[in-house]
């Protein structure tokens, strides 16, 4: 008795082939890490809360419309996605091969941005305007250094020898020092970082890290006496020393003080969203971009600075977690590298807002306002995704 | 494949990342709990002055206005170029920056002023900082408009109006308006400068200084919500200005000027004067006072020589107070009338002629001699009419030939009394004083003089005080001399309270001093029946909208202390000063309606050696029911019937409407030194 319908053998071998292709497509989606993705998600919001505040009484007396800035981060946010996507659904493997190319692109526009077609701003060239957008090449240069310098030390199979090491000291330098010309003196102290940590995390021997570290405080001091950094740097950076001295009225003291009295004014719970005066009247100046975390700090006091900073941190787990369950070097060294440009530009910046730390132009990731920081940040995410998927 | 060594490698280096990430953000937690949990009161302080600016807008001061209703002293609206420091200057006081640099560098330009000139005032720690500091006051509309069609070049300088003193009528009474000026560093530590700010004005001198509380009116207060580049974004609470009150005084405007003006004329005409010895007069200076004789108001007094108060709008130059404060110049700050210190002469001897009266040594009727000279110890005590006797007198004539010896006889015979008592009762002050001499009147103008009636107290004091002096004068003569002679009896004996002493002060001379206006309260007191009051200008304060806040009524400082008898002998005395030729200010008061108008009055000639004696003249009048009491004093200016009684006169002809034969000219008496 036919029991039903028998399937030809042929047919059935080739449903299962496509099955399995098709699974063997699907199969990493199964592992998405979806708090990763909301986490990041959530910063943005607070952050689209915090730019719209920050310049709500500023554009509204300008005559403006009060969603200028958080329109534009939107249209970021979307493009940010996009490529998060894009870069989680290629394999990370990849871009082992394409890794020269990013590369290659980031120092040909770090280049340009210091030629005329660059645009200047308060001081500093770091933007080039396409269709009327402010591209950041810094902020790509960041992600091109990290897988840059992961693949050497993939390459290196984890016994880096003296030649990897100078060889992507060289790599990491090069768009140091572009960046630094802009002068962009904080942006350039995350490729250094970022080397750092690669170093560490990729085996680097611990007498080259000694010594790199001795020569790089020989190079800061060398660079201070010698006058390589402007003279405005340097006060920025100093006058975070001497803030809270009312006689210090300087101009680079007056924002590291005015945050200070943002941030402290806050208090446990905060003053309301739209009640600090200190973000609605100006007196922190660039409170929607470096200073982002002043209006938190203000408006949403003890409690909201947690909040943002405990979801940072989560972020810092769920990166580390992956850099642990990675299967390769490479994509440990990529996520462990993320989170250690996560942390240090977290702790850069919010610690200037606090005044442990001085005043260099780091934006405060997935919060402020700036559209390439944003898209390279999803674009960071994306690859935690894509190392995540894959690791078995 | 990974090696598991490698393996295990890479997670123990990635602890290593975990522990240094956590440390960071650790670090961040504690310092936002100090921040926003324990420092957090103090931010929210902070924040709150960053964005809270306290604005002040001046009160307009009050005016004064005369008896009939017209203003000595009003506003004026001023244009003025001032500069907001907290824009332009740093916390040392230096320029921000560079664009602040150049911004001063432009206004001083505009304003024709040193740079240093603009940066000084700007800074000057005598400004309040909630107000921008005014750099020129009473600019051109010119300069104003080129300040507001550039507002760029001129971030931080702010065209304003502020309100300034006018005065309608010039110099006309300025001594006793007084002027203003800033308040000072230490006035503002003061109690009763509390609400005061620093740049405040406050009454420096005259009314406005004893009405300061009065005229000043409340300045009113914004409390502007501002964000970081100084905007005005909302004002939070708001006090608007009270205008000041204003004091109307019982200054007669008319009387004022005519005052003011015959005591000028009469001080200049009497510098054509030839004395006996054939110099000129030198009338220096002099006052005169016009009280109402039945309330004590003062309707005119004057001072000369005066100076403008306009000088001192917006601030006084160096160079025009140092003018006023040169000797050279006789001081035209003070208001000798209250502040200037005379030996009174013999316009004190109604206070000395009671004093007798009152020791019991005679009785009003009761006469005396009136020799020629008074001997004492050796010295020769002169009556001013030398060599001749008069005969015998009582109190009623002694005061209308103004007899020095008949106060010299009492004098010594009440000292010799005195002396012999266990403690002594020192008649002459005591009286002197219900007369109102040696006491302050009160008047309601600030730097009033006390004077002095001395007595064995202040001699001992003062030999006290300057008894080394005297000794070391002495061992510094040459032997023999009479300076020698002279300390060291000063020195040895200087404490003793002499018949000489005695005898001078009956006279109003030696050490006794008053003001003129002593003296009219004294006369006041005559003509008014034996009651002293207070003399004063301010009448009323008015409220800006018309309403009294307050009247000034007359207050009554004492009784002159002796018998309806005495008081009218003394006022016979005076009466026939003027209307019989006996008495010494006849002379003077030639070609006046007496028989309209009859006057009473004493004169006095103050010596003050090696100067020229100064002239007296008290007097008032109509004598029946007496209307006003007007006292000249003219220093160097020779006998009080030669320059001081005419200006009185003519005082008196204005004030009576009377037109004197000579009306335009200054007519002097004779040269009785009395």
């Amino acid at each position: 008795m036919d029991v039903g319908y028998r399937q030809d053998p042929d047919q059935r071998r080739a449903r299962e082939h496509v099955q399995s292709r098709w699974m063997e497509v699907y199969d990493p989606v199964r592992h998405l890490d979806p708090v990763l993705v909301l986490t990041a998600l959530a910063l943005t919001v607070i952050g689209l809360v915090a730019i719209y505040s920050a310049k709500l009484v500023a554009l509204t007396s300008q005559g403006l419309p009060t969603s200028l800035y958080v329109s534009r981060q939107l249209l970021a946010l979307a493009i940010g996605v996009v490529v998060m996507v894009v870069v989680a659904v290629i394999d990370y493997r990849y871009a082992r091969i394409y890794a020269p190319a990013v590369y290659l692109l980031s120092v040909l526009l770090l280049g340009v941005v210091l030629s005329p077609v660059g645009t200047a701003f308060g001081g500093a060239q770091r933007w080039i305007v396409v269709g009327g957008f402010q591209l950041q090449p810094s902020e790509l240069a960041k992600l091109a250094v990290l897988i840059t310098v992961a693949a050497i030390l993939h390459e290196a199979k984890g016994q880096p020898g003296l030649g990897v090491v100078v060889g992507a000291l060289v790599l990491t330098l090069i768009p140091t020092a572009l960046v630094f010309l802009q002068p962009d003196f904080g942006t350039s102290i995350v490729f250094v970082w970022t080397t750092a940590v690669l170093f560490l995390l990729g085996g680097v021997q611990a007498r080259y890290l000694v010594g790199l570290a001795i020569a790089g405080v020989v190079a800061v001091i060398v660079a201070l006496q010698t006058e390589v950094i402007q003279a405005y740097q340097v006060s920025r950076l100093t006058a975070f020393l001497n803030a809270g001295d009312a006689s210090a009225a300087q101009t680079a003291a007056f924002q590291t003080r005015q945050s200070l009295i943002a941030v402290g004014s806050g208090q446990f719970a905060g003053k309301g969203l739209f009640e600090g005066t200190q973000t609605s009247l100006s007196y922190v100046p660039e409170n929607h971009t470096d200073f982002i975390f002043t209006v938190i700090a203000e408006e949403f006091g003890f409690l909201g600075s947690s909040v943002v900073l405990g979801l940072l941190l989560v972020l810092v787990w769920r990166g580390l977690r992956i850099a642990i369950l990675a299967k390769d070097t490479f994509g440990m060294l990529v996520a462990g590298g993320i989170v250690a440009i996560l942390t240090l530009q977290v702790f850069v910046n919010v610690g200037m807002t606090i005044g442990i730390m001085p005043v260099t132009g780091l934006p405060l990731p997935f919060i402020s306002y700036g559209g390439t920081s944003l898209i390279v940040w999803f674009a960071m995410i994306g690859l935690l995704l894509n190392i995540h998927m894959r690791r078995f | 494949m990974a090696i598991p060594s490698a393996e295990s490698s890479s997670v123990l280096r990635l602890t290593f990342l975990a522990v240094m990430v956590i440390t960071l953000f650790v670090a961040l937690f504690a310092r936002l709990w100090f921040l926003q949990v324990m420092a957090g009161d103090r931010y929210v302080e902070l924040a709150d002055s960053n964005r809270l600016r306290t604005v002040i807008t001046e009160a307009p001061r009050g005016e004064i206005l005369t008896a009939d209703g017209h203003a000595l002293v009003r506003n004026r609206p001023a244009l003025t170029i001032s500069a907001d420091r907290q824009v332009l200057l740093d916390a040392a006081g230096d320029p921000v920056d560079e664009e602040a640099e150049r911004v001063i560098d432009r206004l001083a330009l505009l304003l024709e002023l040193e740079v240093d000139e603009v940066l000084e005032r700007l800074a000057s720690q005598r400004r309040s900082p909630f107000r921008p500091v005014p750099i020129a006051i009473d600019v051109t509309p010119e300069i104003v408009f080129a300040v507001q069609e550039r507002r760029e070049l001129f971030p931080g300088v702010v065209p304003e109006t502020l309100p300034v003193r006018e005065y309608p009528h010039g110099t006309l009474a300025a001594h006793l308006l007084g002027y203003i000026g800033e308040i000072s560093q230490q006035e503002l530590l003061r109690p009763e400068f509390a609400d005061y700010r620093a740049g405040d004005l406050v009454g420096r001198s005259g009314l406005e200084q004893s009405y300061e509380a009065d005229l000043r009116g409340v300045p009113g207060q914004r409390r502007l919500v501002v964000n970081a580049r100084g905007d005005v974004l909302d004002v939070q609470s708001d006090r608007e200005p009270v205008q000041g009150a204003d004091l109307v005084t019982s200054l007669d405007l008319d009387l004022q000027l005519a005052t003011e003006q015959l005591l000028e004329d009469g001080i200049l005409a009497s510098r054509e004067i030839r004395r006996d010895d054939g110099q000129l007069l030198p009338s220096t200076a002099g006052s005169a006072i016009v009280l109402d004789a039945r309330t004590g108001a003062v309707l005119a007094m004057a001072s000369y020589p005066t100076y403008d108060p306009r000088e001192f709008v917006g601030g006084v130059s160096q160079e025009y107070f140092e003018l006023l404060a040169d000797p050279e110049n006789e001081r035209p700050l003070v208001n000798r009338a209250i502040s200037g210190l005379y030996p009174p002469g013999s316009v004190f001897k109604t206070a000395s002629g009671a004093a007798f009266v009152e020791a019991g040594l005679v009785t009003p009727r009761s006469t005396v001699e009136c020799a020629p000279a008074f001997e004492l110890g050796g010295n020769t005590f002169r009556n001013w009419n030398r060599g001749v006797n008069e005969g015998m007198m009582d109190l009623s004539d002694a005061l209308t030939r103004s007899c020095d010896t008949y106060f010299y006889e009492l004098a010594f015979n009440q000292w010799l009394r005195e002396e012999n008592a266990d403690e002594p009762d020192e008649v002459l002050i005591r009286v002197a004083e219900q007369f109102g001499f040696g006491v302050a009147t009160g008047i309601d103008l600030p730097g009033e003089a006390s004077g002095r009636v001395p007595g064995r107290q202040w001699r001992f004091d003062y030999w006290v005080a300057n008894r080394d002096n005297y000794c070391r004068q002495a061992d510094l003569a040459s032997p023999g001399s009479y300076a020698r002679e002279l300390y060291s009896d000063l020195c040895q004996f200087g404490a003793a309270w002499r018949g000489g002493d005695a005898v001078n002060s009956s006279i109003g001379q030696g050490d006794v001093l008053s003001t003129p206006l002593q003296v009219a309260a004294s006369y006041q007191a005559i003509a008014n029946d034996g009651v002293l009051l207070r003399p004063h200008l301010g009448a009323r304060v008015v409220a800006p909208d018309g309403t009294v806040l307050r009247e000034i009524e007359p207050e009554v400082n004492g009784e002159l202390g002796v018998s309806d008898q005495t008081l009218r002998v003394m006022q016979e005395g005076l009466e026939r000063v003027v209307m019989t030729d006996r008495g010494t200010g006849s002379s003077a008061f030639r070609g006046f309606p007496l028989d309209e108008i009859p006057v009473a009055g004493k004169t006095g000639t103050a010596e003050l050696r090696p100067k020229v004696p100064y002239a007296w003249f008290a007097g008032y009048a109509p004598i029946d029911d007496p209307e006003i009491v007007v006292v000249v004093n003219v220093e160097q200016g020779g006998g009080g019937s030669q320059t001081a009684a005419p200006i009185v006169r003519n005082i008196m002809a204005h004030y009576f409407g009377i037109v004197l034969a000579d009306d335009a000219e200054f007519e002097a008496g004779e040269e009785i030194l009395d």
